[in-house]
């Protein structure tokens, strides 16, 4: 128990890292999902499985389709604007 | 080292994901950076509520009083993450309508005092 | 500031607090030294006064139940800035073609995506309403279950494409299932107080203890923090989606 402990908490420091290290923001979407998997071992191991069953659903599902749409919707054409805000 | 562990690893989340934010080229990257800040905080709180050799605090299959976990820190992270996504959210649609305008997510090119603009 | 300026200001600032943080770890408590009071004065009283299994749904609808409410109205407050910042220059029309992408070939959906999101979606929609129902006897809950029925219905947009997804999920049904949801979970606390006790106090009957319907008035919180929940979530999704969509006139303003 003592040495699964140590090992997700250094996996998750080192999840937290690859996803600041990860410049860019579509390999970034799939860091964060992976360092959301891995926070939810930890959080079950640290006995809370409810925590877990958040972060499962939210890390893994819902913020990463959010971020993928967000910079699809960002490389999108779109009619140039003039640089006062008009058309 | 176990004692300390848990702590060490939430204060270098919260280093790491503070370094992303201030050397960030990209601002969806920095809103990546912002979720690894919020992990931090989740590991900080389950860690101080966490006893060795005690189940979770949850009493369906074993009898109460059983030694359980503190409920109370779970009940904090637990919505805690439902809504930091949803501010997530926020965020990212501010993102977005900022690229609609200014046509570029680069802080440095975002600086508001910037020569280029007129007024 | 410029970026060097920002990374240098932050250095200093860790070189200023990094020897403070390390005092401070090497003095907290042990880890595993379940230095908190409070979990275990609710760890004892949940299942004997509450008539719940559950002590984190416990401490979320009835010890700390007015931090729910203040959590489900952030909610929908971040939902509605999303909506409002979004749906302000693009208009309600649910028409629009898709947008394209410069130099990226547009492939046919594959059936093996269909079918198998043809059988999980409502498989995964029953899992997410099952978690949220059984919040008191098992983990889970309004949160949990609200975004696995989220995530559910965003299933059918993967498998189905645009259309079918728009039609399975009209926005007014969910702005109005958020908005239900949140006004459901004040509502339990105003009748708390037409019965003369303080708000949110729990005055329904509490039920057996590892029964699905245990709690009182923390069934019906959930329920509501369920349908905020899900509808929040499935608004989210619609208005980032819309904007893939190209827009098809141009702006009033």
């Amino acid at each position: 128990m003592r040495i699964l402990m140590t090992l997700l908490l250094l996996l998750a420091a080192a999840g937290g890292t690859a996803v600041v290290l990860t410049r860019s923001p579509r390999r970034q979407v799939f860091a964060m999902a992976a360092n959301g998997l891995i926070l939810a071992l930890l959080f079950e191991t640290l006995q809370a499985p409810d925590v877990a069953l958040a972060e499962i659903v939210i890390g893994a599902v819902a913020l990463p389709l959010m971020f993928l749409v967000i910079l699809a919707s960002a490389r999108m054409d779109r009619a140039p604007r003039r640089p006062d805000g008009g058309r | 080292m176990m004692n300390a562990l848990p702590w060490a690893v939430s204060a270098g989340l919260l280093a790491i994901g503070l370094y992303g934010m201030v050397t960030s080229r990209h601002f969806v990257h920095l809103i990546g950076c912002l979720s690894v800040v919020q992990a931090s905080t989740y590991v900080l709180l389950l860690a101080a509520g966490f006893r060795w050799n005690a189940i979770a605090p949850i009493f369906s299959s074993f009898a109460p009083g059983t030694p359980a976990v503190d409920p109370v820190v779970q009940a904090l992270v637990l919505t805690d993450i439902v809504v930091g996504a949803t501010v997530t959210a926020l965020l990212l649609a501010l993102a977005l309508e900022l690229h609609k305008r200014r046509g570029t997510l680069d802080p440095d090119q975002l600086r508001p005092l910037s020569r280029h603009r007129k007024g | 500031m410029n970026a060097r300026a920002r990374l240098l200001t932050f250095l200093f600032a860790c070189a200023g607090l990094g020897p403070a943080v390390v005092v401070l770890i090497l003095h907290l408590p042990r880890f595993g030294a379940h230095a908190l009071p409070y979990g275990d004065l609710i760890n004892d009283s949940a299942p004997r006064e509450r008539h719940v299994a559950n002590a984190v749904s416990a401490v979320n609808f009835d010890y700390r139940g007015i931090d729910t409410l203040g959590e489900e109205f952030m909610l929908l407050c971040a939902v509605t800035g999303v909506v409002v910042l979004l749906r302000s220059k693009r208009g309600e029309r649910v028409d629009a073609p898709a947008g394209r992408v410069e130099g990226r070939s547009l492939r046919p959906r594959s059936d093996a995506v269909s079918g198998v999101t043809r059988l999980l979606a409502p498989v995964t929609a029953l899992f997410g309403l099952t978690v949220a129902l059984h919040g008191m006897t098992t983990p889970g809950g309004g949160f949990q279950g609200g975004v696995i029925v989220a995530s559910a219905i965003s299933m059918v947009f993967v498998g189905e494409g645009y259309r079918s997804w728009r039609k399975c999920a009209p926005s007014v049904a969910f702005d109005a299932t958020e908005g239900a949801g949140a006004a459901l979970y004040a509502l339990c606390g105003f009748a708390s107080l037409l019965a003369g006790l303080p708000f949110l106090t729990n005055v329904l009957p509490l039920g057996t203890l590892r029964h699905v319907f245990s709690g009182g008035l923390m069934l019906i919180e959930n329920a509501g923090v369920t349908l905020a929940v899900a509808g929040g979530f499935t608004v989210l999704f619609g208005e980032f989606l819309e904007e893939t969509r190209v827009e098809t006139r141009d702006d009033e303003s």
